[in-house]
């Protein structure tokens, strides 16, 4: 996901890759981020979550909180 | 430390000068800039006041990150009636300077949209600027709003129009048409030929000091010709151009003594792609399409005393596009963007019937410069 939102390879991909790191990530980039994690996971996220998305290792572990937390 | 979105209070107003300042230090740009004082200075809410401002600010601890502003209003709706909607304006993020904020931007969309989901956005440069890219990321539809514009001086117009000049080829042809007569040539015949196609016929016009009763009557007489539009009625008109806006003129258009419609006139401020020239503005107007070309004759006729070169507007009732092209006037590339939110797009349905009848103005959203 980070790889087609960002336009990188995916093995330019790290858990440390953020905003300083990625020249396409930017505002417009990060909200695409937030509603594409939304949409795929079918998940809705607080302005806290938004906030806490600062790599892409943050986000995959706040996906995968919000994910095991969701009732089945 | 979490980032807060809360209304703007006196105690951030240090932290708002801190965050202007660093923007424009590492921007360059002075008009990344939020208002200094919590209280707009422009349509400040009170109560009983159908029209009003209110800003917001991203707080991170004792520090300001974003900020924005909406204009709380109602429009009228064909068929629909009134509702109460937001213009989400002056949107600032310090993500636009430091990348550790890219977030900013999306919280503070979707804060204004939590506050109020019938939210709209326009102007904002164009549609493929960021806010307008972020609205579309966000479900908002665009539509652009026609710039339709009228050249009283060709020979300045060819000389001075620095948004036409930035090519060389293009600024030697057009110093060559000004100093041939021919550029004012063409100029003058493509308007004369526009205004063959309506007249307007007979019409008074005098300069008002304030909006009075008689705009209601034709708030009420004309609001089933539009499917969109802010409420223009004698009250948010006595807000909206108040008798001491010493920068706007208020025309009365009127047949036989009866009320036509009305229009605000101004001068722009300079602005670097119009070069040296008086740049004038129809601001906003109200009329019935019928009455339409009789509102834009006499505003022209109004900037024309005034001395001004150029008449620029935007328009987006097909009515009103009508008259300003039976008028002379030419229709130029627009980056006046209309970003209605999901909610209001649903409100506005079916879009391609009601789109062409929408009466949007530079009046609308955050209205004129001057104001902020």
């Amino acid at each position: 996901m980070a790889s087609d939102l960002f336009g990188v390879p995916v093995d330019q991909i790290s858990a440390a890759s953020s905003a300083q790191t990625l020249d396409n990530w930017d505002s417009i980039q990060h909200l695409n981020l937030v509603l594409a994690v939304e949409e795929k996971f079918g998940l809705q996220l607080s302005p806290e979550e938004i906030e806490q998305m600062k790599t892409v290792g943050d986000t995959a572990k706040l996906v995968e909180s919000k994910l095991q937390a969701a009732p089945r | 430390m979490a980032i807060v979105i809360q209304p703007y209070r006196q105690e951030h107003e240090p932290a708002v000068q801190e965050f202007n300042r660093r923007l424009q230090q590492s921007s360059g740009d002075p008009n990344l800039v939020f208002s200094q004082n919590a209280i707009p200075r422009w349509l400040p809410p009170a109560s009983n006041n159908p029209v009003w401002n209110e800003f917001f600010v991203a707080v991170e601890g004792s520090s300001v990150r974003g900020a924005y502003a909406l204009k709380q209003e109602q429009i009228f709706t064909r068929g629909k009636g009134l509702h109460r909607v937001a213009c989400y304006h002056h949107p600032l993020s310090e993500g636009i300077v430091d990348r550790a904020y890219a977030s900013v931007g999306a919280l503070l969309a979707r804060d204004a949209l939590a506050r109020q989901p019938f939210l709209y956005a326009l102007g904002m440069g164009g549609a493929d600027r960021p806010i307008a890219k972020m609205l579309k990321a966000l479900g908002f539809s665009l539509t652009p709003i026609p710039f339709y514009f009228h050249v009283l001086h060709p020979a300045k117009f060819l000389l001075e129009m620095q948004a036409l000049r930035q090519k060389r080829w293009r600024a030697i042809l057009m110093n060559l048409a000004a100093a041939t007569g021919t550029g004012w040539l063409a100029i003058k015949s493509a308007q004369a030929v526009a205004r063959l196609r309506g007249r307007p016929g007979n019409f008074t016009a005098e300069e008002v000091s304030e909006f009075s009763d008689w705009t209601e009557n034709l708030w009420n007489q004309v609001k089933d010709t539009v499917s969109l539009a802010a409420v223009r009625d004698a009250n948010t008109l006595r807000l909206l151009y108040p008798p001491q806006a010493a920068n706007i003129k208020r025309l009365r258009i009127s047949r036989n003594g009866a009320a036509l419609g009305w229009a605000i006139v101004g001068e722009r401020r300079q602005d670097a792609k119009f070069g040296n020239m008086r740049v004038g503005s129809i601001v906003d107007c109200w009329a019935s399409p019928e009455n339409s070309a009789a509102v834009v004759r006499a505003a022209i006729q109004s900037l024309e005393k005034e001395g001004v070169d150029l008449i620029a507007s935007n328009q987006s009732h097909q009515g009103w596009c009508g008259a300003f092209g039976s008028a002379g006037f030419l229709k130029g590339p627009s980056t006046f963007v209309f970003a209605a939110s999901k909610r209001l797009t649903e409100l506005l349905q079916p879009l391609d019937e009601t789109r062409p009848s929408f009466h949007i103005t530079r009046a609308d959203g955050d209205g004129l410069p001057a104001n902020f």
